[in-house]
């Protein structure tokens, strides 16, 4: 007991003594722990944080009914359609999406044609709310809708001369309608050639209550998330299929996994560069103790008695690295989060465990290493300075 | 000390080598996700139509090096069949990968393989004027697999397709039948005629600049947004060269790769500052530890008379000495360094920059300089007879 006493205060005075060097120590042990802590945030968060910009692609997933109508088109672009419809039944739908219990976002679409004067109109009917939340590329010329308000496309209002704030009158199968137009929206894709009305709406002037042509889910990417989704979902519809998108969902997922091999092989590259020379510095100190450990030994300290000091003040200095290196570490995630997607990082509490790991290994590894070459040393020899 | 410059020099070098090429592997990274321009007929209501002899033009707009491809589409309602089965459906022209000769360019290859590189395609694409691939809606329907053939009827023209894929994309593609663009010219009787074109381009972020309406700009404000690759601007180029035509951005494609794109390079420019700055502590920590071993050297020296220029000009000079050769040596495994992470994970060699390699070595100079200032301020202030009694 008193011997483990006198050992602990011998490393405590050691590294006391020796202030600056301690401090230099500590100082490099930290900053590689901050590194590994850093990097382990970013990499770890930034995977979500890039997810959710890839995002603005639009849905990876589709439902439509099983035999749907044939559209012309490539990729988002839609360029016209033939053939009779078919529709999905909203509130199964709706059913089927909250029973699987996945994580997702969706926008219902129902879209057919209505009369104006004496030609038929394309309308597709959404919730302009979900549109505007999920399809960012939206812009908007005029103002977004509320209530009975309608949106144009471009190509369509150019076509029909409509201009903002004028008033339609529609006709259809169980109905008519009188939207004023609040907009008009411009994307180069399918939505410059449809009239936009709020879906209820031209469900009940249609006569297509509770009905829909289309579902676009947007399952956040990464790993083995969209098929597990498509797994769960399709036993759940009946009269429906679900679809990927490939051109989101395909090309998503290798970026995803670019970015975060990336990520991966960056940390790796700058922690061992980093790591060798704390280590190396670690080893210089305890190089230049030799006279120290020869001075141990004459007085009769074994080699495990000496080993057990040092390890103990690589211990203390690994620790107290490790610990100083993870609060660092998170001020500089939180720095390049927040730079970055304008987000905090959230904090992982594990990564202290690998922080104090990577400070605790090197200063070990640092220390183990050279002790052994001087263990080889006589002490007679390092004592007079040779 | 050798050692932690190398590593320190290597990192760098690696960093600074894949800083410049990571936005462009990027970029192109993203240009997966397919076109980002649409060129139709300005007419397109009308039954308007582009010509295909202002294609190979688009290779040569002012900003054809950012033109990554494009491909040609002519779509048309036909009457298709295979063994008893008939359809109504759509036939569309393009080019799938055809080499392309513009004039005082180099070939490329241009066509929907290159835009379009998320298509599932189980076969091969099409290379003989009849030969076609198939939706896998349409071909389920049909009962079509790779290998048949498919007769589609245009009025009373008449041409039989030998399919010899089948494609998969989630959308609309997946209802129609692909085959080469001058085969389908003829089945429709439209020769020389396309429907739209899409372009796949290579753009810088969008910004204020960018979205201001280029009519009512002032003559230097236009050239300098002509002369910015905004997607709005290759588009107007675009447009230019095509006759009778209409491009317009496809923002859904557009803006999502607009702001990736300027997170992604910010996120780079600061892990590659976050390595330098760790590489360089790293590397004048362990300066500093290596030179106060060295105290008896010093004392030694001054009690034999050294004063301290000459003392600075020794150790100094070693410095410079070591820190070139690691900086050379830094320099040579960071480029393998730079470019295993190339390959890994972009599949891309990387061209060596030999500009770094003076980087390189004047920046583990300076770090080796910065780090030595400390240690040396205390290697002066050594007492000889301290220093030697030891």
């Amino acid at each position: 007991m008193q011997r483990n006493r006198w050992q602990f205060h011998l490393v405590i005075r050691a590294l006391a003594y020796r202030r600056g060097r301690t401090f230099l120590l500590i100082a490099v042990l930290s900053m590689a722990a901050s590194l590994a802590t850093a990097l382990g945030i970013v990499s770890l968060t930034m995977e979500k944080r890039v997810a959710e910009e890839i995002r603005k692609y639009g849905a990876n997933l589709i439902i439509m009914p099983e035999k749907a109508r044939i559209s012309i088109g490539s990729g988002g672009l839609n360029f016209g359609e033939f053939s009779e419809a078919t529709y999905l039944n909203q509130v199964k739908t709706e059913d089927a999406i909250i029973r699987s219990g996945i994580q997702l976002e969706h926008s219902l679409h129902l879209s057919g044609t209505l009369r104006r004067g004496a030609a038929d109109i394309l309308v597709e009917g959404v919730n302009f709310e979900v549109i505007r939340r999920l399809f960012p590329w939206w812009h908007i010329q005029g103002s977004w809708p509320n209530g009975a308000e309608a949106v144009i496309g471009s190509r369509l209002a150019a076509r029909l001369g409509i201009k903002v704030g004028e008033e339609l009158e529609l006709l259809g199968v169980a109905g008519v309608v009188r939207p004023r137009v609040a907009g008009i929206v411009n994307t180069g894709g399918e939505e410059d050639d449809l009239l936009y009305l709020a879906l209820p709406e031209l469900q009940q002037v249609s006569g297509r209550s509770g009905q829909l042509t289309l579902v676009r889910l947007l399952v956040t990417a990464g790993g083995e998330r969209l098929k597990t989704a498509m797994d769960r979902l399709g036993p759940l519809l009946s009269g429906a299929v679900v679809k990927e998108v490939r051109q989101v969902a395909r090309t998503s997922e290798g970026l995803l996994a670019k970015v975060k091999l990336l990520m991966m092989l960056a940390t790796v590259v700058v922690l061992i560069s980093a790591g060798s020379s704390v280590a190396g510095t670690m080893s210089a100190s305890i190089l230049e103790r030799g006279k120290e450990i020869g001075l141990m030994k004459a007085m009769g300290g074994g080699r495990l008695n000496i080993l057990l000091l040092f390890c103990g003040e690589a211990l203390l200095l690994g620790v107290t690295g490790g610990i100083t290196g993870y609060l660092i570490g998170n001020v500089i995630a939180l720095f390049i989060m927040q730079t970055v997607f304008a987000a905090p990082p959230g904090f992982i509490s594990w990564l202290v465990w690998a922080s104090m790991g990577v400070s605790l290994f090197l200063a070990l590894a640092g220390s183990a290493g050279p002790l052994v070459s001087v263990f080889r040393l006589d002490p007679v020899r390092s004592l007079r300075g040779e | 000390m050798l050692i932690s410059i190398i590593m320190g020099a290597s990192v760098a070098t690696a960093f600074l080598g894949l800083a410049g090429e990571l936005s462009f592997r990027i970029a192109m990274e993203m240009r997966n996700y397919g076109a980002n321009i649409l060129v139709e007929p300005m007419a397109a209501e009308q039954g308007g139509f582009l010509s295909d002899a202002d294609l190979p033009k688009i290779k040569t707009v002012f900003w054809r090096y950012n033109i990554t491809g494009f491909a040609p589409y002519l779509f048309g309602v036909i009457d298709i069949s295979a063994g008893t089965k008939r359809e109504k459906s759509v036939v569309t022209g393009t080019w799938f990968a055809r080499l392309l000769t513009s004039e005082g360019e180099d070939e490329s290859i241009q066509g929907v393989k290159v835009i379009a590189p998320w298509w599932g395609l189980s076969g091969t694409w099409p290379e003989a004027v009849n030969e076609a691939i198939i939706g896998a809606a349409l071909a389920k329907r049909l009962g079509v697999v790779s290998g048949e053939e498919v007769t589609t009827t245009k009025e009373r023209r008449t041409q039989i397709f030998r399919v010899v894929g089948i494609v998969t994309t989630g959308g609309y593609e997946e209802e129609q039948l692909f085959a080469p663009l001058a085969t389908v010219q003829s089945l429709l009787g439209a020769p020389g005629r396309i429907s739209r074109v899409l372009v796949s381009a290579l753009t810088v972020p969008m910004d204020d600049f960018g979205r201001r309406d280029p009519a009512g700009m002032s003559k230097e404000e236009y050239e300098k947004w002509y002369c910015t690759a905004y997607v709005t601007s290759v588009a107007k180029n675009v447009e230019e060269v095509m006759s009778g035509s209409r491009a317009k951005p496809i923002w859904q494609i557009a803006s999502a790769e607009g702001s990736l794109l300027t997170k992604l390079n910010r996120l780079m420019i600061l892990l590659a500052l976050l390595a330098l700055t760790a590489a360089a502590t790293a590397v004048s920590t362990s300066l500093m530890a290596s030179m106060t071993e060295r105290s008896p050297e010093i004392a030694l020296m001054k009690a034999i008379g050294a004063d301290s220029l000459q003392i600075i000009i020794v150790l100094l000079g070693e410095i410079l000495v070591i820190s070139s050769v690691g900086g050379l040596i830094g320099y040579l495994c960071g480029e393998q360094l730079a470019g295993f992470v190339s390959r890994s994970v972009f599949d891309a060699s990387l061209q060596p920059s030999l500009w770094l390699l003076p980087t390189a070595v004047v920046s583990a100079m300076t770090v080796a300089m910065a780090g030595s200032i400390m240690p040396l301020r205390k290697a002066l202030a050594i007492e000889p007879v301290q220093g030697l009694k030891g």
